[in-house]
């Protein structure tokens, strides 16, 4: 038997191994693109001399492997390297985009947790009855829309129809908490689906855990009801919902392009976008990095939760 | 009337599900600091009996009778005590939720001292040492033995004045067991009353005052353990009793020829080793009993075999021809030579297709037979071992625990084995049943001669069968004699 220690150890080295695939993926597949930083700086008339000229200011003209090399080196001393586009260090971009959604993130989970398991637990309590029916259907439904289409009607009823909120984010900047108004569509947005699975998996396992013996046992010997269902029930059920919680999150912090898109959010995903269009390798890359070690280190800390929640299964590096 | 008055009393209960009676016309009395035992085959209406002082019944049960007990005083210990442990909260927690209901009364600083002191008490009387350490486990982290102690200190923390305890020595070994018996006796010194449901008899004849003898859902006889052994009045009591001994044994035909070598052999479990034994010869129509107490490796020694298990660095030789170390690498011949059967018949089968196919199946893809001759062999195979056909055309639900391990025999039998090797197959069935799966094992090697049988278990009954013993201890064999007579009597 090995102790949690050494299993988070070998989970962290997994972890930078999966990093580092992640960040050779992306340098290959943005140079099998066709075009480079040069040719989207050249603009709509490009003239192939002037191209030539700004890749070899752009040191665009070295091989592929040595430019990789290089950057390489250069995150070794925590430096992410200069945009191509703009000639700023990524981390710049980086630190300015992850503000706004840090904040979107932030807000989404602290009601999508409450909201997504005292759903939840309030189906699994009236199992089969009017009020499971109604949220079990209701979850399904919504999580069956994609968010771009809920987006643009909650834009159109709140926003347009209603006009209580403004419909975009444009021109607020990366302040956003000083325009809290501007961040109630998107929240909702992001919250819709993430709710809807959440409440579902809660929901199931409490079903499961309340049907338990170990329940039926606790009942038997006089446990109140409350505590049989949240001190019981709950973390058993909360085990699989952790996993879930934690590739919601992962997903809310690793740029959630649509939404960003859709409400002009200046946050991760669209940098990343921008970067994408404009070819800016090392910008890409850099969120690479960012992104591969949100995830990694998000999942270590759902399996570490769920260990806690459900002791007896034994975690698997 | 009897000068003690009955802690808990049923009187004519019925209970009945679907138009068909479980229990039927059952009277018990309760004594205080008495042991009352129901015994009885799987299905005898036991269960239901002890479940209804608790005030529970099977869904959709129509109930008749006048069922007396102390009310929320009922402690329970199932067979399965770690299935009552939540696996989310440590043995602490679990023994306070069950005493915060008894400190209510006092003012709240003192309930965490008084709470304390309970879940102390409790502990000790329930002959669990090291309270601190035990405290801070989860309920996965304890040894089968130490779990049901746990369920019975949440008993004791209840203040229960009668604890039903399910099949409490079903799976144990004895040594185990005997702990488990000085358990109850205890108990019932304390003034408790104890319900004992067992198929176990040796444990029932120990601890019973009284012992109610059941067959489908009736009270056939009652009696004192002394008079039912000395002179039961019921036939069926009489089988049932007889059923305690052991099998004919089986004598290997030839010890020249040998089916199955084992040269020195170490099986690991990732770093650990949990097996080491010198070495193992199977002669042709041998058995083969492999002894020890849970965690013996006499399992493992089963899956090395088996090709289970291929951490290890012996050589398994079949008729002279090494056999590969994995399942994997061995050819069909091989796979259908050395079958093994497993201890949960239930869930060894695929609850969704009928058992008939599934037994057949076996001649199909380790024979290459042809669906209709494999069906009609299945058919042939299940009824010899009494098995009917409209009832293995039936899915494994329909099934008892006994039928299904006859039927995962048949099945193991259609790839017509040299070596079955036979886990614990018997743990867990009523002796009667046991004493059937025992007689057909015994009458399975007399008839096809050349079939080596390898019996992994703890029971002595079981192990009686076998013409040579192999006992393990902590992964070594201790002992190797025909027959062992120290495993018998458990010492």
């Amino acid at each position: 038997m090995t102790g949690p220690r050494s299993w988070i150890a070998r989970r962290l080295l997994l972890g930078a191994a999966q990093t580092a695939a992640v960040v050779l993926l992306v340098f290959a597949l943005t140079e099998a693109l066709p075009g480079d930083a040069a040719v989207a700086l050249a603009g709509d008339q490009p003239d192939p001399e002037r191209i030539a000229a700004i890749r070899e200011a752009m040191d665009l003209d070295r091989p592929a492997l040595e430019r990789l090399a290089d950057w390489t080196a250069g995150l070794a001393r925590g430096d992410l390297g200069t945009s191509l586009a703009s000639g700023r260090p990524v981390g710049t971009y980086i630190a300015d985009g992850f503000g706004p959604t840090l904040l979107l993130a932030a807000l989404t989970v602290a009601l999508l947790v409450p909201t997504g398991v005292g759903l939840g637990v309030l189906a699994a309590r009236h199992e089969g009855r009017f009020t499971d029916r109604l949220v079990s259907s209701l979850t399904l439904g919504v999580y069956a829309v994609p968010e771009f289409a809920f987006g643009v009607l909650l834009v159109t009823v709140l926003a347009l129809r209603l006009g209580w909120v403004p419909p975009t984010a444009v021109g607020y900047g990366t302040d956003l908490l000083a325009h809290p108004a501007a961040l109630v569509i998107p929240v909702l947005v992001l919250l819709s689906r993430p709710v809807c699975s959440l409440a579902r998996l809660v929901r199931a396992g409490m079903i499961d855990a309340l049907d338990s013996p170990y329940a039926a046992h606790a009942r038997r010997y006089g446990v109140p009801g409350v505590r049989v269902r949240y001190g019981h029930a709950l973390p058993n059920a909360l085990a699989p919902a952790t996993q879930q919680l934690a590739r919601t999150v992962d997903w809310l912090l690793c740029g959630v392009i649509v939404v960003e898109a859709l409400y002009v959010i200046p946050g991760l995903g669209t940098v990343l976008m921008n970067a994408v269009a404009e070819r800016d390798v090392p910008v890409v890359q850099g969120l690479a990095v960012v992104f591969g070690v949100t995830t990694v280190v998000l999942n270590l800390g759902a399996d570490l939760v769920a260990r806690r929640f459900a002791p007896r299964t034994e975690a698997a590096a | 009337m009897d000068a003690v008055t009955a802690v808990a009393e049923i009187k004519n209960l019925r209970v009945e599900i679907d138009g068909r009676a479980i229990v039927d016309g059952v009277d018990l009395r309760v004594l205080p600091g008495t042991v009352t035992a129901l015994v009885g085959a799987s299905g005898s209406g036991k269960t239901t009996t002890g479940l209804a002082l608790l005030g529970e019944y099977p869904a959709g049960a129509l109930v008749s009778g006048d069922v007396r007990a102390p009310d929320g005083l009922v402690g329970y210990v199932p067979q399965h005590p770690a299935a009552v442990l939540n696996p989310a909260r440590r043995v602490g927690a679990l023994l306070r939720d069950v005493a915060r209901a008894q400190v209510r009364h006092l003012p709240r600083r003192e309930r965490r001292t008084a709470l304390r002191e309970r879940v102390l008490r409790a502990l000790a009387l329930a002959r669990l040492p090291d309270a601190e350490t035990m405290l801070r486990r989860y309920p996965h982290q304890l040894s089968g033995g130490q779990q049901q102690r746990v369920v019975l200190a949440q008993a004791l923390l209840l203040g229960a004045e009668v604890v039903v305890a399910d099949e409490p020595t079903t799976g144990q070994d004895p040594s185990t067991k005997r702990g488990i018996v000085e358990q109850f006796a205890a108990l019932a010194r304390e003034g408790i009353a104890v319900v004992l449901l067992s198929h176990d008899l040796d444990v029932v004849r120990a601890l019973a005052d009284e012992v109610l003898v059941m067959r489908d859902g009736h009270v056939v006889e009652s009696a004192p353990p002394e008079r039912l052994w000395r002179a039961p009045r019921h036939p069926w009591t009489a089988e049932l009793l007889a059923s305690g001994s052991g099998a004919t044994r089986v004598e290997p035909v030839s010890e020249g020829a040998t089916t199955l070598e084992v040269g020195p052999l170490t099986a690991r479990h990732g770093r650990t080793a949990v097996l080491r034994l010198p070495g193992l010869t199977l002669h042709p129509g041998a058995c083969l009993a492999v002894v020890g107490r849970s965690g013996s490796g006499k399992t493992t020694l089963g899956r090395c075999l088996a090709g289970l298990h291929r951490h290890h660095d012996g050589e398994v030789l079949l008729d002279g021809v090494p056999l590969p170390r994995s399942l994997r690498d061995r050819t069909r011949q091989q796979l259908a030579a050395v079958q093994y059967v497993f201890q949960d018949a239930r869930a060894a089968f695929d609850e969704h297709r009928p058992v008939l196919h599934q037994v057949a199946r076996t001649a199909v893809r380790l024979r290459g037979a042809a669906e209709p001759d494999a069906l009609a062999e299945a058919l042939t195979t299940l009824a010899a071992l009494g098995l009917a056909e409209d009832l293995v055309r039936r899915r494994p639900g329909a099934l008892s625990g006994g039928e299904l391990q006859r039927a995962a025999l048949a099945r193991a039998l259609l790839a017509r084995p040299r070596v079955l090797i036979c886990d614990e197959i018997t743990s867990g069935l009523d002796t009667v049943t046991r004493k059937g799966i025992l007689d057909t094992l015994a009458a399975l090697v007399r008839d096809r001669g050349d079939l080596s049988l390898v019996l992994i278990t703890h029971d002595p009954a079981t192990a009686a069968l076998a013409g040579r013993v192999v006992v393990l201890d902590a992964g070594e064999p201790v002992e190797e004699e025909a027959p062992a007579r120290r495993v018998m009597t458990g010492a």
